[in-house]
């Protein structure tokens, strides 16, 4: 057989808008808020958390940077790919890690409620309060970052490790 | 079991700068505030609420305009074509776990605005989302707002 069989993938879309380009001063912002909102948290959690989130917002950009990032650090592939049922596979976590995850689907989906006491309070049991509070905003954070994404369309697939570090 | 009302000092003042930079770049004060506050109706954020209502009677938003902003695409000529298509972008933007941006929101968005504008619009509707999700984690009450 001298056939060569080539996998045919749909085309990649392109972006819809250089957003940080056309916005200098707003990215620069964000970059500032970025830088801000890590300090103090623990940079594995921080992944958990910006992978979660990502996976919720939908934001394909924002999932190939952080998973890549994860991977990078050490992270291990399962914990990875059983993020997105971690009710159904809470052994691969910390209870800390649970509490900050909760969180950050409670935050993340703000249009369906509030973030309910339970939730709040069980994060408030693992995280001391200016932690926690570095939580809230690290959630805030890849939130804004998944809304340029998905919004402007960025392309995933082309993130190296440690790029915008 | 009270929430914590702190805001670190670096990050609230990133969020400030990204607030007041997407916000100058859009050029419309009173646009800006039917946007900001249609993503806090969403999020239901009553203390981001309470302050952009005053902001943008400040700035003469009308009575009518803020009455009917939770039902502006049933509100007739009370909002004009360019403001229906940013209040669309808001509101894709703010429910993104619902779906994508969809073509149809961010092309009439674009019919509306050139790059650079659409770039600060969208912006903009990052920046009151980050506010709408500090205040409702931390159950910031309304009225810590004077003009």
């Amino acid at each position: 057989m001298t056939t060569q069989e080539t996998t045919e993938y749909a085309p990649e879309r392109p972006a819809r808008l250089r957003w940080a380009q056309h916005a200098p001063e707003v990215y620069k912002a964000m970059l500032r808020l970025e830088t801000a909102a890590r300090q103090g948290l623990d940079p594995t959690l921080y992944e958990l958390v910006k992978i979660r989130a990502s996976q919720i917002n939908h934001c394909a950009f924002c999932l190939d940077m952080h998973t890549k990032d994860a991977l990078t650090a050490g992270e291990s592939a399962e914990r990875i790919v059983q993020l997105s049922a971690w009710e159904e596979s809470k052994h691969f976590y910390t209870e800390k890690e649970l509490a900050a995850i909760e969180l950050t689907e409670a935050i993340t989906v703000l249009t369906d409620g509030f973030v309910p006491d339970e939730v709040y309070d069980h994060a408030a049991k693992h995280f001391e309060e200016a932690e926690l509070a570095q939580l809230i905003a690290a959630i805030t954070v890849i939130n804004a970052w998944n809304r340029f994404g998905v919004t402007t369309r960025m392309a995933p697939g082309h993130y190296t490790p440690g790029q915008h570090r | 079991m009270s929430r914590t009302q702190i805001l670190d000092r670096a990050v609230g003042s990133a969020m400030s700068a990204l607030s007041a930079a997407a916000k100058r770049g859009l050029g419309d004060p009173a646009l800006a505030e039917l946007v900001v506050i249609r993503a806090s109706q969403l999020n239901h954020c009553a203390f981001c609420l309470d302050m952009h209502l005053t902001i943008a009677r400040e700035h003469g938003v009308s009575e009518k305009q803020l009455d009917l902003l939770a039902a502006w695409e049933e509100a007739g000529d009370v909002f004009d074509e360019r403001e229906r298509a940013a209040l669309a972008l808001t509101e894709a933007i703010t429910v993104l776990t619902e779906g994508f941006v969809p073509d149809e929101v961010y092309d009439r968005a674009a019919e509306h605005f050139d790059e650079g504008r659409l770039a600060h619009l969208i912006g903009l509707v990052v920046a009151i989302n980050n506010w709408n999700r500090v205040m409702v984690s931390r159950r910031i009450p309304p009225g810590g707002y004077t003009p």
